[in-house]
């Protein structure tokens, strides 16, 4: 029969040991639970998709030194080399990387006028050949013609009469009917009207810690400006073989520009994410580490416990308790103290998790995440009390009459 | 009841043998009141240990109520231990952090008793140790004497038909050890077999029947009582 009421009023006349590692364990478990949200939420960033089909693309920077260079032949020259390359699928010309970090943002608005409400967009300066060179999924309206395609020199400020936006820009222009986006005017620069003649489905801007992420446009424009990059998509398992061709090709091309980092976009991805990598590694080792020190903290207390209580525990099998029966006590006793400790720590991670919340703009945490916690806990809790519970359950019934 | 026949126990370390009992050979009958004396080292605590089923033995036959105890493993000691032996030691061996309800309770906890039978032998054999009205102090909260009286109803609680005392006065005062020894002819009289090892001569001589020890055998037999004999 459990000894359940019994073990609880003995606990209650030495709580100060399972006081202190209830405690520990509620500070665990409010860190762990929390610190595994961070890393989901962090994560859930990482897997969002770009809308780009990163394994088969990469770019090259192109900077032009010479004072004679014919910046629109060279574009179309190079562009044409790109483009005929065997193995490239297609090539543009664009002023930003997703994911990079660096960009252009501008604000679009459905009505005209200084003072309207704009939204944040990130811009892509690109020709028509966008779409089929990032990969990206047009699901409403249509591609950009040849004829949209200005020329943009570098102090420009007028911008082209279309545009195509993402999903989530005309969710955030249009919140009531986003489909119905193919065709309206938004104003870009407060009065310059653009006509959104696309929709695509997904497009990250350059930032990836920015809320609006998902907000992207599209502008017809080729560039006249010292220096640009080229992004370019080959045929699948082609990229690495191609990247050194295309550098050398392009720099043996035109002498009067440097060709350099040639970067694929998995490079950008990791590298946009690094510090969310090295904060998951720092959560993950904390977890770790704060799991351990709760484990060793339980062992330490059921060794003390038992140290001290070694002549009671050979009283307890002098007077029928079978091996078993002791060590059920000592795992009992431990999922008392680990309750004790789990319900303070429900309280203490959602507790941090509201603040967290109030003062970080973060979600609110999943049940299924403390649910979690608690297993792990128990589990920990049980494991770590295994070893000193089977020695107490070792411990012969003649210590109750051969010691003192 | 309790038979042991050419019973050896030797303690081995690295290098060193030592027999705590050579060839002991004793037969307990019911009802008995057995007091075993004997100087230190001379195996008495060795002896009650292996009758209480608390130590194994190295060889020779051991039969407790006609169970073989060589055979068992250690889950089934463990209920026999429960089932018909009581434990009564020098140092009482009460728990601290339980009262003396929840000290009674102990053994009951293990026999699988349901809760109401427990209160009702708790109440009980705290009451026939005049300790009932006490039954929610600590042990500390009382004398040496009292103490033993509450290790006495924890031994009795289960109804045991053996009952081994392990010097049961060798903490107490002259007048509290006089009431503890009462207290166990009482009980014998009501049927329970005893077992008592000690040192007092005085106690010893108040047992039915009186053994001594030396050098792990059993060097004298006294028997008072007709039907009780041994093989020595």
């Amino acid at each position: 029969m459990l000894e359940l009421g019994l073990i609880f009023r003995a606990l209650l006349r030495n709580k100060v040991g399972a006081l202190l590692i209830g405690l520990q364990i509620a500070l665990t478990l409010t860190i762990m639970t929390n610190a595994i949200f961070m890393m989901q939420e962090r994560n859930a960033q990482m897997d969002r998709p770009s809308g780009l089909d990163e394994a088969n693309l990469f770019f090259v920077n192109n900077t032009i030194f010479a004072t004679d260079y014919n910046q629109q032949v060279a574009l179309e020259e190079d562009l044409t080399l790109l483009r005929n390359t065997e193995g490239v699928v297609d090539a543009i010309q664009i002023n930003a990387i997703p994911m990079s970090g660096g960009g252009w943002s501008m604000g679009l608005q459905t009505e005209s006028g200084v003072g309207k409400d704009s939204v944040g967009v990130a811009v892509y300066m690109v020709d028509d050949h966008a779409i089929n060179t990032l990969g990206l999924e047009l699901i409403a309206g249509e591609n950009f013609s040849i004829n949209d395609i200005q020329w943009r020199e570098s102090s420009q400020t007028t911008w082209p009469a279309k545009t195509i936006i993402t999903q989530a820009m005309a969710e955030s222009l249009f919140a009531d009917d986003w489909h119905s986006a193919v065709g309206k005017t938004a104003y870009i620069s407060q009065e310059q009207p653009m006509q959104i003649i696309g929709i695509v489905k997904t497009l990250q801007a350059p930032w990836n810690g920015w809320d609006g992420v998902e907000r992207s446009m599209l502008v017809p424009f080729k560039m006249e400006t010292m220096g640009s990059r080229y992004m370019i998509k080959t045929e699948p398992g082609r990229r690495d073989e191609l990247m050194p061709i295309i550098e050398k090709a392009l720099a043996d091309s035109n002498k009067g520009r440097i060709i350099r980092r040639v970067t694929t976009m998995d490079d950008i991805r990791e590298r946009s994410y690094r510090g969310h990598n090295a904060v998951n590694k720092i959560l993950s080792t904390v977890i770790v580490v704060l799991t351990l020190i709760t484990g060793f903290g339980i062992v330490g207390l059921a060794m003390f416990s038992i140290n001290r209580r070694t002549k009671q525990i050979g009283t307890r099998r002098a007077l029928g308790a079978s091996k078993g029966q002791i060590m059920s006590y000592f795992m009992i006793e431990n999922i008392m103290i680990s309750s004790f400790g789990i319900v303070l720590g429900i309280a203490g991670a959602i507790g941090l998790n509201i603040w967290l919340v109030n003062t970080l703009s973060m979600s609110p945490i999943n049940i299924e995440i403390i649910v979690f916690g608690v297993i792990v806990l128990y589990f920990v809790g049980q494991l770590a009390v295994l070893y000193p519970a089977r020695k107490a359950a070792n411990i012969p019934p003649a210590t109750a009459t051969r010691t003192a | 009841m309790l038979t042991m026949k050419n019973v050896s126990k030797v303690f081995k370390t690295d290098n060193i043998q030592t027999h705590a009992l050579r060839d002991f050979s004793l037969t307990v009958n019911e009802g008995d009141f057995v007091s075993v004396t004997g100087p230190s080292g001379s195996g008495k605590t060795t002896f009650l240990n292996i009758a209480g089923l608390l130590e194994t033995f190295s060889s020779g036959d051991f039969l407790l109520d006609d169970i073989s105890i060589q055979q068992l493993n250690d889950r089934q000691r463990s209920k026999i231990r429960n089932e018909k032996i009581g434990f009564i030691f020098q140092s009482f061996n009460l728990i601290p952090d339980l009262n003396l309800f929840d000290n009674v309770d102990v053994p009951l906890r293990y026999r699988g008793f349901n809760a109401k039978e427990r209160k009702q032998r708790i109440e009980h054999n705290l009451d026939m140790v005049g300790l009932a009205s006490r039954m929610k102090h600590l042990p500390s909260q009382l004398s040496g004497g009292q103490q033993q009286r509450v290790a006495i109803a924890r031994a009795l609680a289960t109804d045991p038909r053996f009952l081994l005392a392990d010097e049961p006065t060798g903490n107490l005062d002259t007048q509290m050890a006089q009431s503890v020894m009462s207290l166990l002819e009482d009980i014998n009289k009501q049927g329970t077999t005893i077992v008592m090892v000690t040192h007092d001569n005085d106690l010893a001589n108040r047992a039915s029947r009186k053994i001594q020890i030396k050098d792990g055998r059993v060097s004298e037999l006294d028997v008072v009582v007709a039907n009780s004999q041994a093989i020595a």
